[in-house]
């Protein structure tokens, strides 16, 4: 049974992992940016929703609260950071050092608001009940998972039958004629910020409400993304989502076997070697680095 | 207020060789890595070690430490050989992620989250170098070797290939040049420094444990040569020279309370890297000498 119910705190984990690592991957597809600063966008998230909540507002505008933040500072990120670097210079790891030094920033500003611990509120949805003989599963997981198959039906269809979706997929394979065919570019690229932080709203709320969040998990959470879209296979946002359940479910699982201290190298003991040996990513292109 | 100084000096050697070893990488050859205080551990534990269980002559210390680093870079240097770009940076990052947790778990080799502790004053063939002058003419002196072997290193050939390496990886292998060997050489040279610096931080601090070797070093580490520079031989102890001022700065501005300058300083130099990447992406040397 132990088995079992490790099993089904993987897939709580991983489902979070997985919305979380969708938006990167959106993010990275569609404009290239390696938006290591995801992690803020996540614990900005978090706090928001708590902040708005302990304010006194219902769950509903608090969680509204928390998607317009994430969104702005997406945003934020790729009209006064990114565009300005992109245009002079554009080499990857310029952003990438950019980004992770925003995503720094983001989190000391809210470690020094907040403090550096964790915080949490309780809500009756996280009450564990028994379904089987020796399986407990809290409410919150059937919320979760509603919510994932939602999101990620919301976005497929998005990207495939609408016109600024077609429009997403082309700015990842072809920036250039996208221009020559009279789109935006930048305007496809904002939209992808949008719908990648808006990504990770579900994912910090659902964790500020079971296990708390913390300023750290910004770091936590900037590596599991990561993680995800390389073991997924850059560029496919579907990848990224099932790369991150996996991951999810590796780290809870691996506790049966070892202590819990190793379970977080477990995942990326995953990451290297899909590097070394599999470098394509599950569902990657082949020959895509 | 001397002590002060001695033991800032003495931090800033040791960081200086560790940073100039991480410019080696980031900014000669292009190899991004975010491993960096993986090695600077490696070399604090095995030099920590050697004190209490061997000698507690440097030099002895530190070489084996410099070995140790050098020959467990080859971790690093499989992906560098195998991957580019994101993919290194994701491979680093997983193989930084590995080491804390073994450094934190370990207990027989690094002493767990409780570290290695009691490791005996440095002496040098049976000198006392100890004291805390002495021990920062020694940093000092270790400086100097490491500034001088990297620019001898880099206006050779190897640091011309490192380059052209580095600008375009078929133009170099076009040439030539053996990309493959050239990427390992490096890598191991970067790391066998950082040992030496690690080594050097173990007797200067006589206590080791994993909070010194996270990925929060790896970045701070990272911060300092591109804050400072990256491809310039003086930039990144420029870096090292702003980044660890900076809390002492920090301390004289009366309204910062003393226990939030931690975080003050994280949103500095998170923010300093940002706006350095949008207006100087060369760093604060790079940009008295315009184009690396």
């Amino acid at each position: 049974m132990l088995l079992t119910q490790l099993a089904v705190a993987g897939i709580q984990t991983g489902m979070l992992y997985a919305l979380t690592a969708a938006g990167f991957a959106l993010i990275f597809g569609a404009t290239r940016v390696f938006h290591v600063a995801h992690g803020a966008t996540f614990i900005l998230a978090g706090y928001a929703f708590l902040e708005a909540v302990q304010l006194g507002l219902h769950w509903s505008l608090a969680s509204g609260v928390a998607l317009l933040l994430a969104v702005a500072f997406g945003l934020f990120m790729d009209a006064l950071v990114y565009r300005p670097i992109q245009k002079h210079e554009g080499s990857f790891f310029t952003v990438f050092v950019a980004s992770f030094g925003a995503g720094i920033a983001m989190q000391a500003l809210i470690q020094f608001f907040f403090g550096g611990g964790f915080a949490t509120i309780s809500v009756p949805l996280t009450r564990a009940a028994e379904v089987l003989p020796g399986l407990y599963i809290a409410p919150v997981f059937w919320v979760a998972l509603a919510v994932v198959v939602v999101v990620f039906a919301a976005v497929s269809l998005f990207l495939e039958r609408t016109h600024a979706g077609l429009g997403l997929r082309a700015l990842s394979e072809n920036p250039e004629l996208l221009r020559a065919y009279g789109l935006s570019a930048r305007r496809l690229s904002a939209l992808a910020f949008v719908l990648g932080s808006a990504l990770a709203v579900p994912g910090a709320i659902l964790t500020t409400v079971t296990t708390g969040i913390q300023p750290a998990d910004s770091a936590h959470v900037m590596l599991v993304s990561l993680a995800a879209t390389v073991v997924g296979g850059i560029g496919s946002i579907r990848g990224a989502a099932l790369a991150g359940l996996f991951l999810g479910l590796v780290e809870n699982l691996v506790v049966s076997v070892v202590d819990t201290q190793w379970s977080q190298a477990a995942s990326f003991v995953v990451l290297f070697a899909f590097i070394l040996f599999r470098p394509n990513g599950l569902m990657g292109r082949a020959g895509a680095r | 207020m001397i002590a002060y100084l001695v033991n800032l000096a003495t931090l800033i050697a040791i960081f200086g060789i560790a940073a100039t070893s991480l410019n080696l990488l980031i900014g000669y050859a292009g190899i991004f890595s975010i491993a960096h205080a993986m090695f600077f551990g490696i070399g604090a534990y095995v030099a920590a070690q050697v004190a209490l269980t061997v000698s507690p002559d440097f030099l002895v210390a530190a070489l084996a430490a410099a070995v140790v680093a050098g020959a467990l870079s080859l971790c690093l240097a499989l992906p560098a050989l195998r991957v580019r770009g994101e993919y290194f940076v994701a491979a680093s990052l997983g193989l930084q992620m590995m080491a804390s947790t073994i450094f934190a778990e370990a207990h027989s080799l690094t002493g767990g989250v409780g570290g290695l502790v009691g490791i005996p004053p440095a002496r040098i063939l049976g000198f006392d170098v100890a004291s805390p002058d002495a021990f920062l003419v020694l940093a000092l002196a270790c400086l100097a070797v490491t500034l001088a072997v990297v620019r001898t290193l880099m206006r050779g050939s190897f640091g011309r290939s490192l380059m052209a390496l580095r600008d375009s990886e078929s133009a170099a292998e076009a040439f030539g040049k053996d990309v493959r060997a050239l990427k390992t050489l490096v890598v191991v040279v970067g790391c066998f420094f950082v040992g030496i610096a690690g080594a050097l931080f173990a007797f200067h601090m006589a206590f080791v444990n994993v909070e010194s070797f996270t990925l929060e070093q790896s970045v701070v580490l990272m911060a300092m040569v591109i804050i400072g520079g990256a491809g310039t031989l003086t930039g990144p102890l420029v870096g090292v020279i702003a980044l660890l001022s900076l809390p002492a700065a920090l301390s004289f501005l009366p309204f910062i309370p003393a226990t939030e300058i931690g975080t003050v300083q994280q949103f500095i130099y998170g923010a300093l890297m940002t706006a350095l990447m949008i207006f100087r992406p060369s760093g604060i040397v790079g940009l008295s000498r315009g184009a690396r």
